[in-house]
């Protein structure tokens, strides 16, 4: 993976926004890549779909797939190491733990959309349940249809899935879309549009 | 039963891809009693192998949430299966939810949920495969339920992934010494990857143990397709890989997702053709989750963790401040050491309590694999239940009641035994007083079924000032035990007692010790000359190939000139500004020395308001302005915390500074990254910090709040879905009549969410909250 490309996103999750980055903090962001290169367990689960699973024939999920041929459902995750690392640097040091944290989130997100880049070629951005007015708790469907259990991951009674860094997502097949800000829960108090920047590369499809 | 481990067996295949075929959608477990017939079908379709599994993969308290009884569903499913007329195993699953200490399902929790599974079936099935395991933490306590449940055959299977680890971390070697040591009929891997790529993890598996070997390949890795997810592996490649497979010495055969009748039909020919033997020497091997220790050359065991003479530990476990513990944990195995003792014998304590607590709160931190230390049979069996891996048991001795008490456990749980060369009479005063009681606690463990690689012997430290002549006794004693191909043991520091320079004799009795076979001290890792005496050791007896580790450890060695030394009084001078520089480049360890010397010459608060405060306000400043960042604040309120630590030790006892919070994670919330930066950000702040973690119910704040009467208790949630247990705990510390303010914070909150679930204060990051506290709170 060619970190320099993640590098943006790492800033702006640990909140530099429009400076100049720090040498320090470089180094810390490099050397945290560099353990999560030896620690991750990057693993997948996809199922593709011609017709779309009952779940989703509503909004929003409905607009975002119109004009779709098919629609695949995914999971992706770090796996537990990253978050028993975690974990462990929040007793040692704390500052490389939340370093660390971003960078993860970072990782997580580039080696879904690399691995989704070999899925094919028209395909929209992943839509999460909980984007656009959707209810996390749809992750229910997509853990009953996919059993993630499989690659050890887990969904909890009140909707998050663990290991952390793990995301689930409704990927539309035949169409470009690319990811924007229309619908976010965050919306009115979003930190990132104060700032005019966005929480996603707007570059990425 | 079918002769495992001498003829092979053939499992059946694939089931949601017959599921699917047939067009049954649903909850599968359901299907047992909504579409029997159908179930049936593809039962019958599966019964050219040896063993049918039952359709109830998710059949367990935890994670079935169909419309059936569980046990209706479960009777059904064995049934279902015996319509293909064959052995029939119950299949048992993972729970679908993670355990502690990442999630929130407990290990008992986990274990009572596989243990109803036993009851129900344990009459009408053959036997059971516990399989898709991606924690062997949760696959230790399906089997122990299972085989505590029930007397019929256990197999039991982890997935892996292409970098040949479980998604939990764990090697093929550390699932089949764990697997091995819980008594598994059967051991292997299954679904996770194709055939071809599950060679990799079938060669190791197949030379880490003697035990069978099941293997249940996927039918290769899925491919998109027309929309479709599909599997494109053939027959003739799937039967190949088998075939090699069976070369390697594996004894079951099956498969797993997207393998069809078609496929068991093929590799049934295999049914019944003799197992290929091998045979894997025995090793005496302790692990973890992630580490597995061979204990041979030398392995240093921890000392640290046991509280005989050490008060801030004893005081640690007495107040159940297990932080403490996780850190003298983690120095000792950054230090070097290979594992750690865990001792907790107090007499105020309840040990067969303590000692599980212990175990689980040092493994959620520390990945070295640990040795129970204890006289109580009962705190053994506590510690080494919760153990995730194969620990060591510390100890059993010559005497038959406490070998008839330990064995048991040692067997049962797989764990290796420490015996003490020693028995109701005491140590004995010869060598070979010592290797004759060696010898009895080997015979007498083979008994029990424990082979000779799961014991260790102690040849027991004299201590050199009252009895000098029977040092070499002891050394005698590990020369000739190591003749009985066992390993050895040594307290070493014991040696030294009553002497001057203790430092001295310890490295020179272990050097001596090693050279005559001691395969594990037990030491304090800290000491950098007993460790090095290690490495050193390595280096001339050739353990160390080419003196690797060695030189790791020594390439930046440099003899410490007396030039290099600053006169105290210079450095004096340096000081004031640079604790200030100290804290706002967030050194930690620097600012706490610093600060030690600053208050040399300083009262305390002078120290606190005329260098730690005007740091933290410029630190403030900076991150406000947008020129600092997150990770620079919280380093540097780590520096100012430990500052504060060297302050707090020059304070009166009962000046308390500043006020207390108390801080949680809702229930229902595992995300503590917030949290815990809201923690060292008033801690650097001077207020003191009750963190009752996360996924925290309601009345264990209420508790807290009665308990500790803080000022304010700071309430923290990330999900949507967790702002309503938010709600709750606030709901409940108002009931209480609680008079702390109440602050909330996370990612999905603000001022008006904060406001309609009744919170005081909002505030949207830690900086915000410490800055609002000192306003709200100046007296303090």
């Amino acid at each position: 993976m060619n970190f320099s490309e993640i590098k943006p996103q790492i800033y702006n999750y640990l909140g530099f926004r429009g400076v100049a980055e720090s040498l320090k903090t470089d180094g810390a962001i490099a050397s945290c890549l560099e353990e999560l290169e030896r620690t991750a367990q990057f693993n997948c689960l996809y199922k593709a779909f011609e017709e779309a699973p009952d779940f989703l024939n509503k909004p929003p999920y409905e607009g975002f797939l119109r004009g779709t041929s098919g629609v695949i459902l995914s999971v992706t995750t770090l796996g537990a190491g990253v978050d028993r690392l975690t974990n462990r640097l929040y007793r040692t040091d704390m500052s490389r733990a939340v370093v660390l944290d971003a960078c993860a989130s970072a990782y997580l997100e580039a080696k879904s959309d690399e691995y989704e880049r070999t899925l094919g070629d028209s395909l929209t951005y992943r839509f999460c349940p909980g984007y656009g007015g959707s209810s996390v708790e749809d992750l229910k469907y997509i853990f009953e249809i996919l059993r993630p259990e499989k690659i050890g991951v887990t969904l909890s009674e009140s909707f998050f899935m663990l290991p952390a860094k793990t995301m689930a997502g409704v990927i539309g097949i035949g169409k470009t879309v690319k990811k924007t800000c229309e619908g976010c829960f965050m919306l009115p108090h979003c930190k990132y549009r104060e700032e005019g920047k966005r929480c996603y590369s707007s570059e990425k499809r | 039963m079918l002769q495992l481990g001498k003829k092979v067996i053939v499992f059946d295949g694939g089931f949601g891809s017959e599921l699917e075929r047939l067009g049954l959608s649903g909850i599968p477990e359901d299907l047992n009693i909504t579409a029997p017939e159908a179930i049936q079908s593809i039962h019958r379709s599966y019964s050219c192998a040896d063993i049918i599994t039952t359709d109830s993969f998710g059949l367990n308290r935890v994670k079935y949430h169909g419309a059936y009884k569980l046990a209706d569903v479960a009777v059904q499913a064995v049934k279902n299966a015996r319509a293909a007329g064959r052995t029939v195993f119950f299949d048992v699953g993972p729970t679908g939810a993670m355990l502690e200490p990442l999630g929130t399902l407990s290990f008992d929790e986990a274990y009572d949920a596989f243990a109803e599974i036993a009851d129900i079936t344990k009459d009408i099935v053959d036997g059971y495969i516990a399989e898709t395991f991606s924690d062997l933490y949760e696959l230790k306590a399906c089997v122990l339920a299972l085989k505590e449940h029930s007397d019929k055959p256990v197999f039991a299977t982890a997935t892996f992934d292409s970098t040949c680890r479980t998604l939990t971390g764990s090697t093929p070697e550390i699932v089949a010494n764990t697997l091995e040591g819980l008594g598994v009929d059967a051991l292997g891997v299954n679904c996770s990857l194709g055939p071809k790529e599950l060679m990799p993890i079938v060669e190791r598996l197949v030379n880490s143990t003697n035990v069978p070997i099941i293997v249940q390949p996927n039918r290769g890795l899925p491919v998109l397709e027309n929309g479709r997810t599909v599997y494109k592996l053939g027959v003739d490649e799937f039967d190949e890989y088998i075939e090699k497979m069976l070369e390697a010495g594996v004894s079951v055969i099956g498969g797993c997702c997207g393998t069809t009748p078609e496929f068991i039909k093929r590799i049934s020919r295999f049914s019944g053709a003799e197992v290929k033997k091998r045979t894997v020497a025995s090793k005496t091997i302790i692990n973890s989750a992630n580490v597995l220790v061979e204990i041979d050359g030398v392995k240093i065991c921890g000392e640290r963790l046991n509280p005989t003479g050490k008060k801030a530990l004893k005081e640690a476990l007495i107040s159940e401040n297990y932080d403490y513990l996780v850190d003298e944990a983690l120095k000792q195995q950054e230090a070097g050491a290979h594992l750690l003792d865990i001792n907790v014998g107090l007499p105020q304590l309840d040990e067969k309590k303590v000692m599980p607590a212990v175990v689980k709160k040092v493994q959620e931190y520390c990945d070295l694999p640990l040795q129970i230390d204890s006289s109580d049979a009962a705190a053994i069996e506590a510690g080494v239940r919760h153990v995730n891996g194969i620990p060591l048991i510390n100890s059993v001795n010559g005497e038959e009641e406490v070998m008839a008490k330990v064995f048991p456990i040692a067997k049962k749980y797989g764990a290796v035994v420490l015996g003490l060369a020693m028995d109701k009479n005491g140590v004995p005063r010869t060598a070979e007083g010592r290797f004759e009681i060696a010898k009895r606690i080997i015979s007498r463990a083979a008994d029990f079924g424990i082979q000779r690689h799961k014991i260790m012997i102690d040849t027991l430290v004299v201590t050199a000032s009252a009895e000098q002549a029977l040092v070499k006794e002891t050394l005698e004693a590990l020369r000739l035990v190591g003749t009985l191909g066992v390993k050895t043991a040594l307290g070493v520091s014991n040696v030294s007692f009553g002497l001057p320079n203790r430092p001295l004799l310890n490295r020179t009795f272990l050097a001596m010790a090693m050279t005559c076979g001691l395969n594990m001290p037990i030491l304090n890792p800290l000491d950098g000359e007993m460790t090095g005496a290690v490495k050193a050791f390595g280096v001339l007896s050739g353990d160390d190939e080419n003196s690797e580790n060695y030189i790791e450890a020594y390439k930046d060695y440099t003899p410490t000139s007396p030039s290099a030394v600053i006169s105290a009084s210079q450095k004096a001078e340096k000081n004031a500004s640079s604790l200030y520089d100290c804290v706002k480049s967030g050194l930690k360890n620097k600012a706490e020395e610093l600060c030690e010397l600053e208050l040399l010459n300083k009262d305390p608060l002078t120290v606190v308001n005329d260098i730690l405060i005007k740091a933290l306000t410029e630190v403030g400043e900076l991150y406000e302005s947008g020129k600092l960042f997150l990770p620079q604040l919280v380093s540097a309120a780590e520096a100012a915390k430990a500052a504060f630590a060297a302050v707090g030790r020059h304070m009166p006892k009962d000046a308390e500074p500043k006020g207390k919070v108390v801080l949680a994670t809702v229930k229902g919330d595992v995300h503590d990254i917030g949290k815990n930066i809201v923690k060292v950000v008033l801690e650097s702040y001077g207020y003191r910090v009750i963190d009752l973690g996360k996924d925290v119910p309601a009345e264990r704040v209420v508790e807290a709040y009665e308990e500790h009467k803080p000022i304010v208790i700071g309430l923290s949630a990330l999900m949507t879905t967790t702002v309503r247990g938010m709600e709750e705990t606030i709901a409940a510390l108002r009931a209480a009549n609680c008079t702390a303010k109440i602050f909330v914070g996370g990612a999905v909150l603000n001022a008006e969410t904060a406001e309609r679930i009744g919170a005081d204060y909002y505030t949207r990051d830690a900086l915000e909250m410490a800055k609002l506290l000192d306003k709200l709170f100046p007296t303090l």
